[in-house]
């Protein structure tokens, strides 16, 4: 969203959303807050980035602004705040420097600035979300992991699976969000071999994507593969799905699924 | 004068022991007596010359072991067949010229050392073996209770020849032509005539001595070193006797080179057998010196080689078991294992020089090794510090303390391989903590190796590889920043902003980036000042903040100052931070940096 500076912005207002809505976004005013930004003085941009995370993406345009005070050094505090701001805003303009501060000696900073990048996406993204999957702290490992995922970062899923297979289990979900054919069965090849929730967190969006991203054959075979373990946990598992399907499901992953319901009833617990 | 003459001149002794100055009221000297006046060595002298041709007879070259269920096993290191024997053990058995004395049960028995048959036993009262001595014709016995010590000299046949009871404090006899030398009171030597219990001579040293050994062909006092019985014998109580000592260094553990002649060592190896110095005196020189210029420290499966004159680190050798026993040989070093493994090692090198199986694990062994000479080895020898590479590596808590004295030593070559191996050990997770905090410090202080030292900075942790510890940052960072190494500054600027170094790391880092930092690195130092400058959670990294600022001031001559400057100004920025970017720009002029170094300043490598 590109808007001016000094536009005065009601989210409400834009959104144009019907009595229903939840409350109205407050009204901020971005070229004020931006001034404050710009101010150098501690309390006004503390002021200014509350502003500013109240306003949400509505105040995307402030993003490079907040972006260009963090990069040129805060406080700790703010520094957290300002990232939280940018993820709030979830504008690309701030994935750059929320880049850098992903690599931060403290923690808290390093978890904030992975989880802001999950919603600011843009170019730096990804590449910092993949490098974060590296992390010595294991909430940054999930966060980056789970964050792949949410900015459909496909190039990642090799990755992904190194991380799955070295126990950074928010890399099943994201794994099923993003496979190809191959991939999604090579995560469903995990079953019996990892734990079966965790896998199973991967597998539920894959039988839940469009048939357009995942095949019906695809499904079937990650379908299949349930069946063969014939476990109770399996059976409770088909039968959540069965019980969600939506009504545009193809009739052969439905009967595929009914049937491999069947076959898993009374499997072992 | 041979053995035989001596033992036919009881007569002889007789006269010399009436002859003999300082004597007691009787004008002869009374046996452990301590009322006896120093003589200036005039009876030992005596002594010395009615045994100066009397060599004792050799040892047996012999490993005596204690297996499981009072076995002892007689191994030959030269020919012969391994024998057993079975016998009730209170104390160690001990080895003198050809027989093993055993002891248990309330008796001590002979066994021939050849053979390992009985030859004679002897009640003990209850009192424990000390040590023994034998010429080929008696044995002499030391036995120590708790009223006094006894002294038993006993014929091949099993009769007792002499029998002496004392309050004093005996140590380990020898018996040489059929007097028994015995030491006592941790300062005499008393020589006995071994037929009638007459004390014949003695000699007051100026060493700590508890023992009495023939080695070689020659007869030994000492406990802490060696004292030749020699023509200079009759000049111990001035210090003039002929000695020789292990020179003083630093040594794994608390070793002893003998185990004090008074004391009861038990069946069983035990902690102390762990850790034990050796040394073998070279009785062919004079001044007296240690054979093959080596003495020798084992602790737990380590074993040391040191030159014998100052003590420098010649070789180490790496056991695949824990050492419990051994002694030092013509040439080498003989050692066994727990497992039942004897190994010789070659003085000079270290390396195997034969090996051989009792053929069963073994509690306990010692060794005879009077004319056995370690074999040379065939194979060549690895480096110095391959060797300490192969010792500091092995993975194992009891080691922690050897490992640590040959990090030093590593410290101290000047081989590049020393450079990796101190940077291994450092990265390595699985090293024990005083060892990295070792290794770290040694690094730091490396002036060669660099591109070991580079290779490192390249490695990042890396959860996802298994990369799970970081190179030793700062000590690397040290080392490269004294060699002005420039290509070690990006790889220093990348870690800078890898959260899984330490504090230290950084600030290390970012001090030697001040030093060799490049253009090419100011915008990650520029970033790094940015992000940390309000936010660095320790004084370390506050202070790399104030280290970059210096890198920025010297490589900026255009924007650099300002930016520092603006930083002072911010109340954003970190005190610690601050201060110290204060202090630059004070002793800074603004007229900008300085050059950074655009080639390299001749490290040494």
């Amino acid at each position: 969203m590109a808007l001016a500076a000094s536009i005065l912005v009601g989210v409400a207002g834009v959104a144009g959303v019907a009595d229903a809505q939840p409350a109205a976004t407050p009204k901020v005013d971005v070229g004020s807050a931006v001034k404050k930004l710009k101010s150098g003085d501690e309390a006004q941009i503390r002021a200014a980035l509350d502003d500013l995370r109240i306003a949400g993406p509505a105040a995307a345009s402030a993003a490079s602004a907040v972006a260009e005070v963090l990069s040129k050094g805060l406080t700790e505090a703010l520094a957290q705040q300002a990232i939280d701001t940018l993820g709030d805003l979830e504008s690309p303009d701030g994935s750059a420097v929320l880049a850098q501060y992903a690599t931060h000696r403290t923690l808290a900073i390093r978890r904030a600035a992975v989880k802001a990048l999950t919603r600011t996406k843009g170019k730096a993204a990804a590449p910092a979300l993949r490098r974060a999957l590296s992390d010595p702290d294991a909430q940054v490992r999930g966060n980056a992991a789970s964050g792949l995922g949410a900015i459909k970062a496909k190039d990642a899923v090799p990755d992904l699976f190194v991380a799955l297979d070295h126990k950074v289990n928010e890399a099943a979900a994201s794994i099923g969000l993003l496979c190809n054919a191959q991939q999604c069965e090579e995560l469903a090849g995990k079953l019996g071999k990892l734990p079966f929730d965790v896998v199973t967190s991967g597998l539920e969006p894959v039988l839940f994507r469009p048939s357009s991203e995942v095949t019906d054959d695809t499904k079937i075979k990650v379908i299949g593969r349930l069946r063969e373990l014939g476990t109770a946990e399996a059976n409770r598992f088909l039968k959540d799905v069965e019980g969600r399907l939506p009504k545009e499901t193809s009739p052969r992953i439905r009967q595929a699924v009914e049937q491999a319901v069947k076959a898993t009833m009374g499997g072992p617990q | 004068m041979s053995t035989r003459t001596i033992l036919g001149s009881i007569a002889f002794v007789t006269f010399l022991s009436a002859s003999v100055s300082a004597c007691g009221a009787s004008g002869r000297l009374r046996t452990f007596s301590t009322d006896w006046t120093d003589d200036q060595g005039a009876s030992i002298g005596a002594v010395y010359d009615r045994l100066r041709n009397a060599e004792p007879p050799p040892s047996a070259d012999l490993v005596v072991s204690v297996a499981e269920g009072n076995k002892i096993i007689g191994t030959p290191l030269g020919g012969g067949e391994q024998w057993t024997a079975m016998h009730a053990l209170d104390a160690r058995p001990v080895i003198a010229g050809g027989v093993v004395v055993v002891s248990g049960n309330k008796e001590i028995a002979a066994l021939d050392a050849a053979t390992g048959k009985q030859l004679w036993a002897r009640p003990t009262g209850g009192m424990s073996l000390l040590g023994a001595g034998d010429d080929g014709k008696i044995t002499a016995v030391s036995l120590a209770g708790a009223g006094g010590s006894k002294l038993l000299v006993v014929g091949r046949d099993g009769s007792v020849k002499t029998q002496i009871e004392t309050d004093k404090s005996i140590g380990d006899p020898a018996v040489v032509g059929g007097v028994v030398f015995v030491p006592w009171s941790h300062q005499y030597v008393s020589a006995i005539d071994g037929a009638t219990g007459d004390e014949i001579g003695r000699v007051t040293l100026r060493d700590k001595v508890s023992r009495a050994l023939s080695i070689g062909g020659t007869l030994y006092f000492g406990e802490l070193a060696y004292i030749r019985f020699d023509e200079k014998i009759r000049d111990a109580s001035k210090g003039l006797a002929s000695r020789v000592a292990i020179p003083q260094r630093e040594l794994p553990g608390t070793p002893r080179l003998l185990v004090p002649g008074t004391e009861k060592v038990p069946p069983v190896a035990n902690a102390r057998d762990r850790d034990r110095l050796f040394g073998r005196p070279d009785g062919t020189s004079d001044p007296l010196a240690v054979d093959s210029n080596r003495f020798y420290a084992s602790y737990y499966r380590i074993v040391f080689g040191f030159e014998s004159k100052r003590g420098h680190l010649a070789w180490v050798h790496t056991h695949p078991n824990d050492l419990i026993g051994g002694e030092a040989v013509l040439g080498g070093v003989l050692l066994c294992d727990e497992e039942g493994k004897i190994v010789v090692l070659d003085a000079q090198t270290g390396q195997v020089a034969m090996e051989k199986s009792i053929g069963e694990p073994i509690k306990s062994c010692v060794v005879e090794a009077d004319t056995f000479r370690a074999p040379k080895p065939s194979s060549s020898p690895k480096s110095l510090g391959q060797q300490i590479t192969e010792a500091v590596t092995a993975k194992e808590a009891t080691l922690a303390t050897a490992q640590r004295l040959l990090l030093r030593e590593l410290a101290t070559l000047e081989d590049e391989s020393a450079t990796k191996t101190l940077i291994d050990i450092a990265s390595d997770p699985r090293s024990s903590p005083v060892l990295v905090t070792d290794a770290r410090a040694a690094l730091a202080t490396r002036r060669n190796g660099a591109s070991h030292m580079l290779a490192a900075l390249g490695k990042h942790y890396d959860y996802l590889k298994d990369v799970l510890a970081s190179p030793p940052v700062g000590p690397i960072a040290d080392a490269l920043a004294a060699m002005k190494e420039p290509q070690a500054a990006p790889l220093l600027a990348a870690h800078l902003f890898d959260p899984a170094i330490t504090d230290d790391d950084v600030k290390r880092a970012a001090a030697a980036l001040a030093v060799i930092g490049t253009e090419k690195e100011l915008p990650q130092l520029k970033q790094f000042f940015a992000m940390y400058r309000g936010t660095a959670p320790t004084e370390e990294v506050a202070l790399a903040v104030g280290s970059v600022g210096e890198a920025i001031l010297r490589l900026d001559s255009k924007g650099g100052r300002s930016l520092v400057e603006a930083a002072v100004n911010d109340p954003m920025t970190n005190s610690v931070a601050r201060a110290r970017l204060e202090a630059l720009l004070a002793a800074t002029d603004k007229g900008g940096g300085d050059k950074p170094p655009t080639e390299k300043a001749a490290p040494k490598k």
